[in-house]
């Protein structure tokens, strides 16, 4: 009988592949050997780990004063990198709990890789609130333990606490989602596992799940509790962290708009980490089908949307200082354009809101070296953007006798470099190991956009 | 076993008739309602945690190793204690005297004391910074022979040996000193001169006045300086002379000039300075002019020919060229000078007799000898004579002097003689240097019997003619040192104790010259008590003024175009050199120019425009005689367009030692220059000539080299304005300082005052204030920029020094520090003012609601508390600060020197790195105050307690007490219509206010509306 593949939709994956196929495109690539290309991706990357912990380790012993930090400017470097990568965490969880509660398929190929992204930019960012403290060994003080000091609490009204359990929440939630989200890929894994050692591990770590109807039932339950859960952490977390600014008296960071403005900054900015690396991964590991042009389409849309959101933002601040009448908040802004930092700021404004203009057509959308580089840049433009933020508003506020310039020292690059080869060490030894695309999720949106009556192929 | 029923026993009839429940419940060792169930894990758990306890808390640090009680207690002395002993600064020849503050046996703080008549509590930089030479593991600890150890014995027989052969021979002995007051000392010296035929004691200063004594001889007959009484004159006009901040006396006089700016009583001086360079004085001038350093004479004469002019006295001035200032200022200060006749007061700082000569003159004409002037009863503070130096060089290079004994001065550093001196020096068959350490003569000389430093000896000053003041000692000399005196009256067979030979002197010279105390022993203990003794002593005999002595001057010196003339000057702090030891000192920031570290070549800056000069390049400056120096530059606002200056007293060796100080990181730079030590000796650039050190030089020659060399400078944007592409529209200055003139405050007292009323709070306020609350205000008129209170408060409270590299990364300890911006006045003229910032207490502190782990609290005093032991450094709070006046740990600042942390006040802890540390109103102050207010059952007064800052002011610059006192001092300041608070629109509440800077000037105009380009 002539089959006539009627789609009402462009289908979720291309290629037609039936779940056996599903399964084997994903799970092969991670039983083979390792390819040349991935191991000298990861030695790069653990190279620059390694730098990264020899600086920070410079740094925990011989002191702060090892960066180029001063009494004017006492936060660069490390809070800009903080806030950085808890932004691009933002996208993950985006992607995976906000899309899932808008019914949005076409998350399933790339849910798994940006959570994990989430993950392991989390961990990037969650090394700096420790290390840039002057006594990091103290650091664990902001936590309100038991202590029998008179019962010594925190201070609760300090953003930097509000930070540590926004922090850990979206950390601990993060990873609960992700890993339930990997239980049943981690039974495939286990029920295809020849080596022993993948067996015994996969089958440890998937708690015994035996696919049946029950555990399946309780797993959506549980998946879209997590995903409620996961969906306010996306807009309080960063706007906690916009806080730690919005919260202060100085000019540039005293604003209301931050906290949408940070959160629209991060998704921005972690949509354009996830297209960077899925566009590498989809290409190496070839899951172009399963990653195809109408996902890069849709996550592109997201950029530009968020871009605009950001662009607003940049408008609203300066519109703000405006209207203020406050000569110190209008001066914050004339310096950041045409202070001694303006090829930061242009920077900043050129790749967050001038290059993803460029999005708006569907032909560069569609073309992905320009996709590629437009999200490289997005990155560099929203690293800039915290940088900016931080160093103006401290280095040249009040009183002008205060006003100092900031320059890095070469630990602070090496600590910047490291984070950079943490992320990509965890995320090539998650693309090792881990199943990069949610195969259970996957093959449920397989019949996307096919009418009901046509059965599904085995 | 059977089961017997056992015989029942009861210990009540109640028990015998009870009921058979309350038979259980009796029977029931451990019953269910009564004490807790203590089960057997309960108990070993109490046993362990016990034992753990035990355990930890035997465990110390630091293992006691011997721990011996004094037998007898000391009288007086209670271990935490302070004890004050009043003594005199040696930090300078000015003489002030001091409290210094004794804990466990030794002085920790130097305070002005109160009674004296020079410092009147107040204590310059150089004095608070000296105490750090006790605790100086570089001093030498014993004579040295040849550069080695030697001992008392030997290094007298030798000496004394050699003297008895140079007596025989009629030798030629000299002794070469800095102006020494000590009635002892002096007396001591000319006993051993006497014993042979040909022998001086040759006087000079390294800062010299040798042309003012010369001048007085010219025009009065006699050698003296005159003292100068700031506080009674009504118009002060100055020539070149730094009066507030290295001449002669700068406490004394910054002390009077505050009280003759009065503003309360309306009585307020005019002062008028014309400088070549910027110089903390001409920054306090009313109207300052710069003027070339060659045109100095020629305006004195300008002036002396009015003056006299208007008191009809004779003045040849028909072939003078013209003034460089406008002629109708000229006209107009000399009517000033008239009206104000005999309270005025004209000085000259500059090293030439014929402009000193003049300026006697105009005082002599205005009739202020006697009123603001006094040569009867001069001052001491200054003997030196440029014209004996001269000989004595002369014969140290004929080689003519066998016996040369340098005291208190290091020609070979001070004097422009380069090698040849040097090798003069070596010429001497007897060399003996008496310094503390081994400077440059030191090294040179054959013997080194180092001295004590003055707070561990016996000494006496008689700076200012009346008033003898004491040094006694504070603790057992740390080496085996020997004052000149002791060492002198040894030499001549009899040695004596300092004691004695004090007390000699006193007994026969001072006692018989006072008529308050009949006894000797109560005249002593007087004297050591109040720290000075107040004495008769004869007038000396002036002639009348001199008339011929006066030689106007006609022509003014200018440089060629594109040449420069070079200004050779003392920083505030350094001097000429001898505290090129001190670190605290070399990190201080240079009043003017904020630099620290360094000295450097300052210049205009349509100068530098010109050359194309920035900040930093190193320039390289040639004079006529071939001389030449490379330093790196400095653009100086207000300096004169043809003029260049460089300080003295850098380039020491005794700097050598700082190459490492700060912290040694992989990026770490050192803090010394090319050659090792800090600063370039520019002393070569000195000229001799006709009896005279001139100071200056003409036709100097700047080129730019291609070298680089970054200060480390504490403030890098100089003006109250924002650079111009960046300024919003309709702003202007910053209200951060505010200031007014005195036509403008007259007219209204709140003139110039931008000050924000506090807001209605909605909330109840968190802090009631149930007792005192602390609050300060500084006067910004009296504040001169000294920066004493920047070393007091270091000194205070155990601030670090860093180093050069981390001064030039922005990243100085100093808690208090003293912003100076300029402004410029419509007709051109440089302005400058300081604002010394401290951490403010505020008491909505934006630092207090950002710290995470609450290490900075407010306390119910009014005080925002830092704890440093809960702090783990993120940095928050200095973020959101909004006067940036926290100060960061980044590293381990060392303290290995274990002789130098013996100056560490035990009061304040040592911060770790990793802490954030601040002004703390000195709490360990109130502290004391209030445990010894409540140890007597009173309420702690404000009186009691004076930070470190406001003590040391010489200018009395600080308030500070109990704001909740009405009577306190603080708080009738606080409702002083010129009180203004720094960022009050912030609405966090300072407990600090400010009073606003008012300038003499009749214009209303508050601020000049042009703005500086520079910074």
């Amino acid at each position: 009988m002539a089959e006539a593949v009627v789609a009402l939709r462009p289908p979720l994956i291309e290629g037609n592949k039936s779940i056996a196929q599903v399964t084997h495109d994903v799970c092969a690539p991670m039983e083979a050997r390792p390819t040349p290309l991935w191991w000298a991706a990861l030695l790069a990357s653990f190279s620059l780990l390694v730098l990264g912990a020899a600086a920070i380790g410079y740094q925990i012993t011989v002191g702060v004063g090892t960066w180029g930090l001063n009494r004017t400017v006492g936060w660069a470097f490390d809070i800009t990198n903080f806030v950085f990568w808890i932004g691009i965490g933002h996208a993950g969880t985006l992607i995976s709990a906000i899309l899932f509660l808008f019914r949005q398929r076409w998350r399933t190929s790339v849910n798994r890789a940006a959570e994990a992204m989430t993950i392991f930019a989390v961990m990037c960012a969650g090394i700096f609130p420790v290390i840039h403290t002057g006594r990091p060994w103290f650091a664990y003080w902001m936590f309100p333990y038991p202590n029998t000091r008179g019962s010594l609490w925190v201070n609760f009204r300090s953003p930097l606490v509000w930070d540590f359990f926004a922090i850990s929440t979206y950390l601990t939630v993060s990873a609960m989602f992700w890993f339930i989200g990997l239980l049943p890929d981690l039974a495939t894994i286990r029920d295809r596992a020849t080596a022993r050692w993948r067996r015994k591990l996969a089958g440890f770590l998937s708690l015994g799940w035996n696919g049946s109807y029950r555990a399946w039932q309780r797993y959506e339950v549980v998946y879209l509790m997590l995903a409620g859960l996961g969906t306010p952490l996306v807009i309080s977390v960063h706007t906690i962290v916009s806080w730690d600014f919005a919260t202060a008296v100085l000019p540039g960071w005293h604003a209301t708009i931050f906290p949408p403005y940070f959160v629209a900054g991060a998704i921005f900015s972690g949509m354009a980490m996830v297209l960077t690396l899925m566009i590498i991964a989809r290409k190496l590991m070839r899951l172009e089908e399963y990653i195809t042009l109408r996902h890069i389409d849709r996550m592109c849309k997201l950029v530009i949307a968020t871009s605009g959101i950001v662009g607003l933002a940049y408008g609203t601040e300066f519109f703000t200082a405006l209207y203020s009448g406050s000569s110190y908040e209008q001066f914050v802004f004339l310096n950041r354009a045409l202070g001694p930092l303006f090829w930061g700021y242009w920077t900043m404004v050129g790749c967050n809101v001038f290059v993803p203009q460029l999005l708006w057509f569907r032909r560069v959308r569609a073309y992905i070296p320009a996709v590629f580089v437009m999200c490289l840049l997005v990155n560099v433009g929203m690293w800039f953007e915290r940088f900016i933020i931080i160093v103006t508003s401290l280095s040249r506020d009040f009183i002008p006798a205060n006003w100092f310039h900031y320059a890095p020292t070469r630990i602070e690059v090496a600590t910047l470099m490291g984070t950079f080869g943490l992320f990509f060490t965890l995320f090539l030894l998650f693309c090792r190991f881990v199943p990069v695309i949610a195969v259970a999720e996957v093959k449920g949106v397989l019949k996307y956009g096919k009418p009901r009556s046509e059965a599904t192929h085995e | 076993m059977s089961k017997r029923k056992t015989k029942r026993h009861w210990k009540s009839l109640e028990e015998r008739n009870a009921n058979p429940d309350v038979l259980k419940v009796l029977g029931d060792e451990f019953p269910p309602g009564g004490p807790r169930q203590f089960r057997r894990r309960d108990f070993l758990k109490a046993a362990g945690f016990t034992m753990g306890v035990a355990v930890t808390t035997g465990c110390t640090r630091a293992p006691i190793q011997r721990a011996v009680p004094l037998l007898s207690q000391p009288e007086e002395i209670v271990p935490g204690r302070f004890l004050y002993y009043a003594s005199t600064c040696g930090g300078c020849n000015a003489g002030c005297g001091v409290l210094a503050k004794v804990r466990d046996g030794r002085p920790i703080k130097l305070e002005g004391n109160p009674e004296h008549p020079i410092s009147r509590g107040g204590l310059c930089a150089t004095g608070q910074a000296s105490i750090l030479g006790l605790y100086d593991a570089e001093r030498l600890q014993h004579p040295l022979k040849d550069g080695k150890s030697s001992t008392w014995a030997d290094v007298d027989r030798e000496i004394t040996a050699d003297l008895e052969t140079i007596r025989a021979e009629r030798g030629a002995v000299r002794f070469l000193s800095g102006t020494i007051n000590s009635p002892t000392t002096l007396a001591g010296i000319q006993e051993f001169l006497k014993g042979f035929q040909n022998s001086r004691h040759v006087v000079y200063d390294a800062l010299s006045n040798s042309a003012l004594l010369d001048a007085h001889e010219k025009t009065h007959g006699v050698r003296a300086l005159p003292r100068f009484h700031f506080d009674k004159a009504e118009v002060i006009v100055s020539f070149d002379a730094d009066f507030l901040g290295t001449w002669i006396s700068p406490v004394e006089y910054t002390a009077d000039y505050r009280a003759a700016r009065n503003l309360e009583t309306k009585h307020v001086s005019y002062h008028v300075q014309f400088e070549p360079r910027l110089s903390v004085t001409g920054s306090k001038a009313d109207q300052r002019f710069a003027v070339a350093s060659g045109e100095l004479g020629l305006l004195l004469s300008h002036l002396a020919e009015r003056v006299a002019h208007k008191e009809d006295s004779p003045f040849a001035s028909s072939q003078m060229d013209a003034a460089p200032v406008k002629e109708a200022f000229l006209d107009e200060l000399a009517e000033r000078l008239r009206q104000a006749r005999g309270r005025s007061l004209v000085v000259c700082g500059v090293n030439d007799v014929r402009q000193q000569i003049l300026c006697n003159y105009i005082n002599h004409l205005l009739g202020n000898y006697g009123t603001t002037l006094v040569l009867e009863k001069p001052s001491l503070q200054s003997q030196g004579s440029d014209r004996e130096l001269e000989t004595l060089l002369d014969e140290l290079r004929k080689g003519e002097i066998k016996a040369l004994f340098v005291y208190g001065v290091n020609p070979s550093f001070e004097l422009p003689g380069g090698e040849s001196l040097e090798r003069d020096l070596q010429k001497v068959p007897l060399l003996v240097s008496f310094a503390q350490r081994l400077d440059e003569t030191a090294s040179l000389a054959r013997y080194v019997l180092p001295e004590p430093h003055y707070l561990e000896s016996w000494s006496d000053h008689e700076s200012i003619s009346g008033v003898a003041s004491i040094s006694q000692p504070l603790l057992h000399r740390l080496g085996e040192t020997r004052s000149v005196a002791e060492t002198i009256s040894a030499w001549r067979g009899s040695p004596k104790p300092g004691y004695e030979l004090i007390r000699e002197t006193w007994r026969n010279n001072l006692f018989t010259r006072q008529k308050k105390e009949r006894d000797f022993e109560t005249f002593w203990e007087r004297t050591l008590h109040d720290g000075f003794a107040e004495i008769e002593t004869d007038a000396i005999g002036g002639k009348p003024f001199s008339i011929q002595s006066v030689q106007p001057i006609w022509r003014a010196e200018r440089p060629e175009a594109n040449s420069f003339s070079l200004v050779l000057y003392p920083k505030v702090g350094m001097l000429d050199g001898r505290n090129a030891y001190n670190p605290w000192l070399h990190e201080l920031p240079d009043p003017i120019t904020k630099v620290t570290w360094d000295n450097y070549v300052s210049i205009a800056p349509k100068a530098a425009a010109r050359f194309g000069i920035s900040d930093g390049d190193v320039v390289r400056v040639d004079t006529n005689a071939g001389v030449a120096v490379e330093l790196p530059a400095y653009i100086q606002p207000g300096q004169h367009e043809q003029t260049l200056a460089i300080a003295l007293g850098y380039g020491s060796k005794l700097s050598a030692r700082f190459a490492k100080v700060g912290p040694q990181w992989i990026d770490a730079l050192v803090s010394v220059g090319d050659k090792g030590v800090v600063g370039v000796n520019a002393v070569l650039l000195l000229r001799f000539g006709n009896g005279i050190l001139e100071y200056t030089t003409t036709n100097v020659k700047l080129t730019r080299t291609d070298k680089q060399r970054e200060l480390a400078c504490t403030q890098t944007h100089n003006t109250l304005s924002v650079p111009k592409k960046l300024q919003p529209k309709g702003s202007g200055p910053r209200p951060v300082l505010q200031e007014t003139t005195l036509a403008a405050y007259l007219k209204d007292p709140h003139s110039g005052v931008e000050d924000h009323e506090e807001k209605e709070d909605l909330w109840p306020t968190d802090h009631p204030y149930r007792g005192p609350r602390w609050g300060m205000i500084i006067d910004q008129n009296a504040c001169t920029g000294c920066s004493s209170c920047v070393i007091a408060c270091q000194v205070e409270n155990n601030i670090p020094v860093v180093g050069r590299d981390e001064i030039r990364r922005n990243r100085e300890m100093h808690w208090l520090r003293i912003d100076r911006y300029y402004s410029e006045t419509d007709s051109g003229q440089i302005e400058v003012a300081y604002e010394p910032l401290m951490c403010q207490q505020c008491e909505n502190a934006p630092c207090e609601t950002v710290c995470p782990v609450l290490a900075t609290v407010h306390s119910e005093d009014g005080l925002n508390q830092q704890v440093y032991n809960r702090c783990i450094g993120t940095r928050y709070c200095a973020n959101n600060c909004p006067y940036k006046a926290r100060r960061f740990n980044w590293f381990n600042y060392a303290h290995d020197d274990q002789l130098q942390n013996l100056v560490l006040n035990p009061d304040v802890a040592v911060r770790s790195r990793g802490v954030m540390e601040k002004c703390t109103f000195c709490v360990q102050r109130i502290q004391e105050a209030k445990i010894e207010a409540k140890r007597r059952g009173e309420k702690v007064s404000d009186a009691a307690v004076q930070t470190a800052c406001q003590q040391s002011c010489p200018s009395q610059a600080i308030y500070f007490g109990d704001l909740n006192d009405p009577q306190s001092q603080v708080s009738k300041m606080m409702a002083n219509p010129r009180r203004y608070r720094v960022l009050g629109e912030l609405n966090v509440r300072p407990a600090v206010g400010y009073l606003t800077v008012v300038r003499n000037r009749p214009e209303e105009a508050t601020k000049g509306s042009k703005e500086e380009h520079h910074g």
